[in-house]
């Protein structure tokens, strides 16, 4: 605030408090003419109601001269009076500096033992699993959704079935929230209608799902294009991201319908990198929350 | 002062009025006139520049739908919102907002930094219907955007209005409008505008005015 800013809110300031205080200070002792029978002489009713003059009640006094007492305190404590930064210094910021750091030392022991641990062990420790539980559901289920169970829409993996994309030890499920992944299946809508269609029959035929035999086999040659990335057998490959398509798992629904399509027109399914918004201490919880996800639904057999 | 003055105030009810009149009005003039006045004075910081012509138009089609009814885009300088939504919100980082959106309703999340958090595509997807990707929202959905095209002489009076109004628009800019929404719809608009929003301009220490930055206490 500017100087003469600075000082327009301190003359406001001492106009307003000072004929307030004035008024207060006063008031009770002026000097307020009666009539002989002790009223101001005002009266309503014809006379049956009359205004007496009494003197203000002490309970009122005594309230009125705390919040006196409490602005002028306010003033001087606090921010307020013009440029005036108050006795004690305070800033929202500061205040916020303050309760980050008090929440980190409270932290700071459960985070240090969670960094110790890899992703793996850590995933059983049951405080870990509760901070991990807050940040999925935080910043994780909008797309994989609150259970984790994914969204065929968008592409985002059931985190729960322990079947992996880039990978599901701890390093590897790491480095998914922490850079991000970005799936890069091409469309293949220049190779025609019609070889979409077998090629999707051929995808239904090695998942072991009812297809159309002879379409499936007019498919397999072309699988070749397919096999640079998802392999000859077409068990994927996960240093590309390349999902299995062997397994009856499918990213974005296996019907033929949502085969033709994620051939025609590929997948361009975009993780974000999280790095930026979580620190590497969260992301470390988040992954053996993850890892957790994935590892008690095995130990239900779900 | 004597009895007499007080007399004369009490019984003339128009000198009565304008004299409550002033009084009420200090509270006002001691804290919105500084603050109007010096909101001029308020500089871009290095990072935050006037919206490209589809995130500036995307700006217009969110404040057009209400967003900001059930949307703030302020996170407050609290331990619980930065945690949550990263650093606290700065006047600067308003400037070329017009109306700006900071808000005080949160029926749904702050989306001061949302930018970057979700893909393209879930955007999309959420406006066209929110509860494909979150059962439980109740935002409602926003389908027609989709099927809007952009106008991109409508877009160059804008920047030209908000050029004469300050914003450094140049005249490349201008003419840069109707190869950048060419085949562009209102939905394309909205989510390059959410998508920037926030993530170019967080503040750093080093870029925050000497006079909001704590030291522990001390200002």
């Amino acid at each position: 605030m500017s100087t003469f800013w600075s000082w327009w809110v301190m003359s406001l300031i001492v106009l307003n408090l000072g004929i307030t205080l004035f008024l207060f200070l006063w008031g009770p002792r002026v000097k307020i003419p009666t009539l002989p029978d002790g009223t101001t002489g005002h009266v309503w009713a014809h006379g049956t109601l009359r205004e007496g003059v009494r003197r203000l009640p002490r309970w009122w006094l005594l309230l009125s001269a705390s919040m006196f007492i409490v602005g002028f305190l306010y003033l001087a404590l606090y921010p307020g009076f013009g440029n005036s930064k108050g006795v004690l210094g305070w800033t929202s910021h500061a205040q916020l500096a303050q309760a980050v750091a008090a929440n980190e030392a409270k932290l700071d022991p459960l985070m240090q033992r969670f960094a110790r641990d890899p992703v793996e062990h850590l995933a059983d420790d049951p405080a870990a699993q509760q901070m991990g539980r807050t940040l999925f559901d935080d910043n994780c289920a909008a797309c994989h959704g609150r259970h984790g169970k994914g969204n065929p829409l968008l592409g985002a993996p059931n985190l729960t079935d322990n079947d992996w994309l880039y990978g599901g030890d701890g390093k590897a499920i790491t480095r998914s929230i922490h850079d991000g992944r970005r799936g890069v299946m091409p469309p293949w809508a220049s190779l025609g209608e019609n070889n979409v269609k077998n090629l999707a029959q051929y995808v239904l035929r090695i998942s072991a799902s009812p297809h159309d035999a002879s379409r499936a086999a007019a498919g397999k040659p072309l699988f070749a294009t397919c096999a640079a990335c998802h392999g000859a057998n077409g068990k994927g490959n996960q240093a590309l991201g390349a999902p299995n398509l062997t397994d009856q798992v499918w990213l974005y629904g296996g019907t033929a319908a949502d085969i033709e399509a994620s051939i025609g027109n590929g997948r361009r399914g975009q993780m974000p990198a999280w790095s930026p918004r979580l620190s590497d201490g969260q992301i470390h919880v988040l992954a053996a929350y993850v890892y957790h996800l994935s590892h008690e639904n095995d130990a239900h057999g779900q | 002062m004597a009895y007499k003055h007080f007399e004369a105030i009490e019984k003339h009810v128009g000198l009565l009025g304008i004299l409550i009149a002033i009084f009420v009005s200090i509270g006002g003039l001691a804290e919105i006139t500084p603050l109007f006045m010096e909101a001029h004075a308020v500089k871009a910081p290095p990072g935050v520049k006037p919206y490209d012509p589809l995130r500036l138009i995307g700006r217009d089609v969110y404040v057009r739908e209400g967003c900001y009814l059930c949307h703030s885009q302020m996170i407050r300088a609290l331990r619980f919102e930065t945690q949550r939504y990263g650093h606290f919100s700065t006047a600067e980082e308003s400037v070329y907002d017009r109306p700006f959106q900071w808000g005080s309703k949160r029926t749904g999340p702050d989306l001061a930094r949302v930018g970057g958090k979700y893909s393209d595509q879930w955007q999309r997807l959420h406006l066209m219907n929110p509860r494909q990707l979150v059962p439980q929202s109740n935002m409602p959905g926003y389908p027609w955007l989709a099927t809007k095209k952009l106008d991109a002489a409508d877009i160059e009076a804008r920047m030209r209005t908000l050029r004469r109004l300050g914003d450094p628009y140049s005249d490349a800019d201008i003419a840069s409008v109707p190869a950048a929404v060419a085949g562009k719809t209102e939905m394309d608009a909205l989510i390059a505008y959410l998508q920037g929003l926030g993530i170019r301009n967080e503040p750093t220490p080093a870029t925050l005015p000497t006079a909001t930055v704590g030291n522990g206490g001390a200002p």
